[in-house]
C-alpha cells in the first residue's frame, strides 16, 4: 500500500524518465501541498540562520576548498583514514560496487549470527539497495529515523535526502502507524505519533546487537567517524549493539579533525535550519567499555572514482548531502523527490545519479533543471551545480546523436539540417524565407502561434509564441541603409 | 565480484589515476595549510556576555537553565533534581561526591548494564565544553561527563557547565582540543525531530529534557 497512491521506481535502471514520472506528482495536489509546505518551513528557516552568520560566504569558501583538496588527495586520506581507523581498533573494508558492498556487510552480519538490524538513516544504504537484499538473505533491518519508519511501515520510498518522508502528511502517518503497530486510538497530533514511534523501537534499540550506520564525515587524521542527527537513534545504534556497521562512500573523507568546525556549522544550518543539530557523534575505532566492541567500515566506490576523474564533474563529490539545493530548486518543489528516479533527488541528485550510472542511465536528469542557478547559490560547498549540469547535457547528447534509433529523431534532424543551413549565408537566407513562409500558417490572426506540429509542439504545449513580424532585421537595415544613400544622393 | 583486497587496490588505483596525487608529499601538506579560511576563528564577546550568549542559545533550544555561584552548585542540584520530581539517577564514575545530593537514588556507573541505566530517570554529569555561538554542549566522555549510553538513556539530563568552559565559537573549541577527542559528542538542546510536517517535537529517543546549571566560576562574573 502506498498512501502517495502510485509507486515510484527509484532505481535509476528502471525510472521512467523524468517528465514522464513527475506526471503522478503534478496531478497530486495533496503531495505538492505537503512538499511546498515542507520546503517552505525549511527554507525559512535556513534563511535566518543564514544572514545572521557574517561569515557565510567565508565558510562557503572555505568548505569547498576543505573539500576540493580532499578529493584532490583522496588516496592518500583514504590509506591515511584506513591505517588510524585500523590502529584504533576498527576494521576497514573496501568494496568497488554496491554487490561488493552488500555482500560484505552480509558476511559480517553472518559471522555475528545477526537475524535483525537496527539502522541509522543512510542514504547510501538505499543507493546500494541493502534493505531488500538483507530482507532476501533472512536479515530484517530495522529503520530507526522517524522519517525512515514512516517510510519503512508505510512501504514508501524516500523523497528527499534529509526529510526523506516529507511528502506524507499527519493523518497519512497516523494511518500507518495505526495500521501497522495495531494502535487504534491514535491521533494524529505529531507529538503522538512521534512518541509511538519512541515505544515502537525502544526494546529494538535495548536488543538488537548490531547496528549499520551511514557517515557524515570520514576524519583521515584520526581514523573517525562522525554521525549528525537530530533525534538520538543515532547515538542508540552506535553506542548500544555490540557490533556496528559504517558504510560510506570514499569522498566522505576529510583531512583533519578541526576541518570539523567548517563542516558542522553550515551542515546544519543549510540541512535543517538550525544553529547545530541536536546530536553529533564522533568516535575513533573502539572504546573499551564505552560502545560497541566491534567496529567496520565499509569504503564504497560504486562509481565515485570515475566522477573523480572528470574536471567538470569532480565537484559532485564535494557534497555533504545537506539538501539546501532541493530546498531551494524551483522544479523539485513542483515534483517532490520521487520523480527523479534515484535516492538522490533535486539537483545534486540530478548531476550526481547519471554519474553515478556511468551515463547508461538517467540521461533525463540534467534535463530537470531550468538552469536558474538557486542550487549553486545555497551550496555550502559551492557546488556548481548549472555548470555541471550543462556539461552533462552535452554528454547525453553526443550519446543520442550518434545512436543510430535516433538518426531520423526530429531534433535531430533539424539539428542536421541546421547545421548545413548555418554553413552558407545564401542557402540561411533561403530557408529563412521558407521558414518565415511555413510559420505564417500556424500563426493566428492575433499576431500569436498557439499550436506547432512535432517538436515545436513541446513549446506550444505551455506557452505561447510570438508569431514573426513582417520584416527579419536584415531585410530593415538592408532597407534603412538604402534610405539613408538615396536620402544622401538626393 | 573481486576478493577483498583485490577491491582496495582497484579502488586506491582508480583513484590515483583519477587524481594523479600519489602521497601527501610536504608540498600537500603546504597546500592544505593554505587553504583560506577566512572565516570568524576568535570570539568578540568578553566573559560575562559569552556566558550570556551560551544560556540564550540554550534556552532557544527548550533546555533549562540556571546559574550559580560555586559555593551554591550543590544546593542548585539538589533544587533541579527536586523539581525535577524524579528519584533514580546515573552518577559518572568520576562525577563529585559533593553533586550526589542527599535524599535520591545514585547509580555509579562502574560499567552498569544498558538496561540498569534504561531503569533510571535521570543523569547528572559535567560537560568538557562549551560552545555559546551555537549553544552547544560538548562531551568527550570523560569519567565526569560519562559514558555515552549514561547521556542517553535516561529521560532527564542535567549537565553542569562551568562558565570558564564556554568559548564564543566552535573553531575556538576546536582549537583548544591539543589532541582529538577519540569520543566526542556535541549535544545542541534535547532530542527532536521535525519529521512530521516540519512539526518540531521535542524528545524522540535520547532525554526528552535537558537541563544545565551554569557555574559562575570565573571572577569577573
Amino acid at each position: 500500500m502506498s498512501q502517495a497512491g502510485y509507486h515510484p521506481v527509484l532505481d535509476p535502471a528502471l525510472a521512467p524518465p523524468f517528465p514522464k514520472a513527475a506526471l503522478p506528482v503534478l496531478r497530486n495536489p495533496q503531495l505538492r501541498k505537503n512538499v511546498a509546505h515542507a520546503i517552505d518551513v525549511i527554507q525559512a528557516k535556513r534563511a535566518r540562520l543564514v544572514t545572521e552568520k557574517s561569515d557565510w560566504q567565508e565558510l562557503r569558501a572555505a568548505g569547498a576548498a576543505i573539500r576540493d583538496h580532499a578529493l584532490a588527495n583522496l588516496g592518500a586520506y583514504l590509506e591515511q583514514f584506513e591505517e588510524r581507523c585500523t590502529a584504533a581498533g576498527g576494521t576497514v573494508h573496501w568494496a568497488a560496487d554496491a554487490a561488493e558492498a552488500r555482500q560484505i556487510i552480509l558476511d559480517i552480519l553472518r559471522r555475528e549470527n545477526a537475524s535483525e538490524v537496527i539502522k541509522i538513516k543512510t542514504m547510501t544504504s538505499a543507493e546500494i539497495q541493502l534493505n531488500p537484499f538483507l530482507e532476501a538473505s533472512g536479515v530484517k533491518a530495522y529503520e530507526t529515523d522517524l522519517a525512515e519508519i514512516i517510510l519503512q511501515l508505510g512501504h514508501e520510498e524516500p523523497s528527499h535526502i534529509v526529510v526523506p518522508a516529507l511528502h506524507v502528511n499527519r493523518s497519512q502517518v497516523r494511518e500507518i502507524f495505526a495500521h501497522s503497530m495495531g494502535i487504534n486510538d491514535l491521533s494524529d497530533e505529531p507529538k503522538v505519533l512521534t512518541a509511538a514511534a519512541r515505544n515502537y523501537l525502544r526494546q529494538k534499540f535495548l536488543t538488537v546487537p548490531t547496528a549499520i550506520s551511514g557517515a557524515n564525515f570520514l576524519v583521515a587524521e584520526t581514523g573517525s567517524v562522525s554521525v549528525v542527527e537530530s533525534e538520538g537513534n543515532g547515538r542508540m545504534c552506535l553506542t548500544l549493539p555490540r557490533t556496528m556497521i559504517t558504510l560510506a562512500g570514499i569522498e566522505k573523507v576529510i583531512p583533519r579533525f578541526t576541518d570539523l568546525e567548517v563542516m558542522l556549522q553550515v551542515l546544519a544550518r543549510s540541512a535543517t535550519g538550525e544553529r547545530m543539530n541536536p546530536y553529533t557523534s564522533v568516535w575513533s575505532g573502539v572504546t573499551p567499555g564505552d560502545g560497541p566492541e566491534r567496529f567496520h567500515v565499509v569504503l564504497l566506490d560504486n562509481g565515485r572514482s570515475s566522477i573523480l576523474a572528470k574536471k567538470t564533474e569532480r565537484q559532485t563529490l564535494r557534497c555533504i548531502r545537506c539538501a539546501a539545493c532541493m530546498n531551494g530548486c524551483p522544479v523539485y518543489r513542483q515534483t517532490g523527490g520521487h520523480a527523479y528516479g534515484s535516492v538522490y533527488p533535486g539537483p545534486i541528485g540530478a548531476i550526481l545519479t547519471p554519474q553515478l550510472m556511468q551515463m547508461h542511465h538517467a540521461q533525463s536528469l540534467p534535463y530537470a533543471s531550468s538552469l536558474c542557478g538557486a542550487c549553486y547559490e545555497v551550496c555550502p560547498v559551492k557546488i556548481n551545480i548549472p555548470e555541471v549540469l550543462l556539461e552533462l547535457r552535452s554528454q547525453v547528447v553526443n550519446q543520442e546523436r550518434r545512436q543510430v534509433k535516433k538518426f531520423f529523431d526530429p531534433m535531430y534532424l533539424g539539428l542536421r539540417a541546421a547545421n548545413v543551413a548555418f554553413s552558407s549565408a545564401s542557402l540561411f537566407h533561403a530557408v529563412q524565407f521558407f521558414g518565415r513562409i511555413g510559420l505564417k500558417m500556424f500563426t493566428g490572426s492575433d499576431g500569436w502561434i498557439h499550436r506547432l506540429p512535432s517538436l515545436g509542439g513541446k513549446w506550444t504545449q505551455t506557452r505561447d509564441l510570438r508569431g514573426l513580424p513582417k520584416q527579419t532585421f536584415h531585410s530593415w537595415w538592408e532597407m534603412r541603409q538604402r534610405a539613408t544613400r538615396q536620402k544622401e544622393a538626393g | 565480484m573481486s576478493t577483498p583486497s583485490n577491491s582496495r587496490n582497484t579502488i586506491l588505483e582508480r583513484v590515483r589515476n583519477a587524481t594523479r596525487t600519489a602521497e601527501l608529499s610536504s608540498d600537500r601538506v603546504a597546500a592544505y595549510e593554505a587553504l583560506p579560511r577566512a572565516y570568524i576563528r576568535k570570539g568578540r564577546l568578553n566573559a560575562a556576555e559569552r556566558v550570556a550568549l551560551m544560556i540564550e542559545r540554550l534556552r532557544e533550544y527548550d533546555a533549562d537553565v540556571i546559574e550559580t555561584g560555586p559555593e551554591g552548585l550543590a544546593g542548585a542540584i539538589a533544587t533541579q533534581l527536586k523539581a525535577s520530581g524524579r528519584r533514580t539517577f546515573v552518577a559518572p564514575e568520576g562525577l563529585p561526591a559533593e553533586w550526589m545530593a542527599g535524599g535520591f537514588e545514585w547509580k555509579i556507573d562502574h560499567g552498569l548494564s544498558a538496561s540498569e541505566i534504561e531503569q533510571c530517570e535521570g543523569v547528572v554529569t559535567g560537560a568538557s565544553c562549551g560552545v555559546a555561538d551555537s549553544g552547544t554542549i560538548v562531551l568527550h566522555h570523560s569519567a565526569r561527563d560519562g559514558r555515552r549510553v549514561a547521556t542517553l538513556l535516561p529521560d532527564w539530563h542535567l549537565c553542569i557547565l562551568n562558565a570558564s568552559q564556554v568559548v564564543e565559537t566552535l573553531p575556538e573549541y576546536f582549537a583548544g582540543c591539543s589532541i582529538a577527542p577519540t569520543l566526542a559528542t556535541y549535544i545542541s538542546g534535547p532530542s527532536a525531530t521535525a519529521d512530521i510536517e516540519m512539526t518540531r517535537i521535542k524528545g524522540v529517543h535520547g532525554p526528552r529534557f535537558l537541563n544545565v546549571i551554569v557555574v559562575r566560576d570565573l571572577a569577573q562574573n
